[in-house]
């Protein structure tokens, strides 16, 4: 569809979508900014990002470490602030 | 603390009863944590908190409509109710989560929490103040409340970044801060006992607390300093009671 010379690939005039299926839902904090990553040569396994995380979406691995629920995640940076070793780092992650 | 302390967070268990699947708190929300807490110190004790009376506005408990909602600028209150042994008396466990949002919230007045000392008078039997920056301290105040004989009444300091104007990232530290700089001291009232949970021989300067907000951006020098007077007044007046109840 051409408008005045500008070309829309994709969307129809007021970005109508006309064909169903194109939504789907997502859960809370599927797209946060920043996740939390662990350096497991600085942590020691002590649980306190586990015990501050207000969305309970820390867990706890096979292997004793801990990693994050990207579903649950709002990305809000209190486990990095928190960890006493500064093994939590926020990274931007695809 | 000795160096074995750090991992007291590994003996709450790592079983999650806070399902984060329905609910729409913010990020760092003070409240969110608060209620993860709860429900990981009621867990030995299988009570159906779903069943209980929420007034919480973001509660997965409760419908989507924003009409039957409570008014957000009220405090939040769980209140449970406590079976007896013979199951004719019962008492009720009320949970105060104050993100201090109200109107006048930043009033000097209403930083000052006096409502667990109104409860005592009341007749609970057990009144406390906690704050998610100190889970173990919270968790034992809500197994206490829930194990002792009578109703029981704990308030909770909620730090909300969205409301006090701060980064998200600071929820526990804000919340910290507001205890040692004995804003918010960690008290409880044990049938009519005072006792002080959370004690620093050094506090930190009022003056931290409230730089650290924007909620606080209109207040003058001379607010501040008076408004340190009233926090050191009132500290002080919780150390007499400690001393004449504990003499008595």
């Amino acid at each position: 569809m051409a408008l005045g010379g500008i070309t829309f690939k994709h969307e129809k005039v007021g970005c109508a979508m006309l064909a169903g299926g194109n939504a789907h839902p997502y859960a809370p904090g599927t797209k946060p900014e920043l996740l939390p990553v662990w350096d497991k040569n600085l942590c020691v396994r002590c649980a306190l990002c586990y015990i501050y995380c207000p969305h309970a979406a820390i867990n706890r691995l096979d292997d004793g470490f801990f990693g994050v629920n990207q579903n649950f995640c709002t990305g809000c940076g209190i486990c990095h602030r928190e960890c006493w070793f500064g093994a939590v780092s926020m990274q931007e992650v695809d | 603390m000795d160096k074995y302390s750090l991992y007291a967070a590994q003996f709450l268990g790592f079983k999650e009863h806070f399902l984060p699947k329905g609910h729409h708190a913010c990020q760092g929300c003070g409240v969110a944590l608060a209620v993860r807490h709860v429900y990981k110190a009621l867990d030995r004790y299988n009570v159906a908190i779903e069943n209980a009376n929420w007034q919480i506005p973001w509660s997965p408990h409760l419908p989507l409509d924003t009409t039957s909602h409570p008014n957000t600028t009220t405090p939040s209150l769980l209140t449970i109710l406590k079976k007896g042994k013979d199951e004719q008396i019962s008492a009720p466990l009320m949970i105060c989560f104050d993100n201090e949002t109200s109107k006048n919230g930043a009033d000097t007045t209403n930083l000052l929490k006096r409502i667990p000392a109104i409860a005592a008078a009341a007749g609970y039997t057990y009144a406390a103040t906690a704050c998610p920056s100190h889970p173990f301290d919270l968790i034992e105040k809500v197994r206490t409340g829930w194990e002792r004989h009578g109703a029981a009444y704990i308030h909770i300091l909620c730090p909300c970044p969205v409301a006090w104007g701060f980064e998200p990232q600071y929820a526990v530290r804000i919340g910290r801060m507001a205890v040692e700089t004995r804003i918010f001291p960690l008290y409880e009232i044990a049938g009519g006992y005072y006792r002080i949970t959370c004690e620093d021989e050094y506090p930190r300067p009022v003056k931290e607390y409230i730089k650290a907000q924007k909620r606080f951006a209109a207040w003058s020098a001379k607010k501040i300093e008076s408004f340190e007077q009233d926090v050191k007044a009132a500290y002080d007046m919780l150390i007499g009671q400690c001393r004449t109840s504990s003499s008595q």
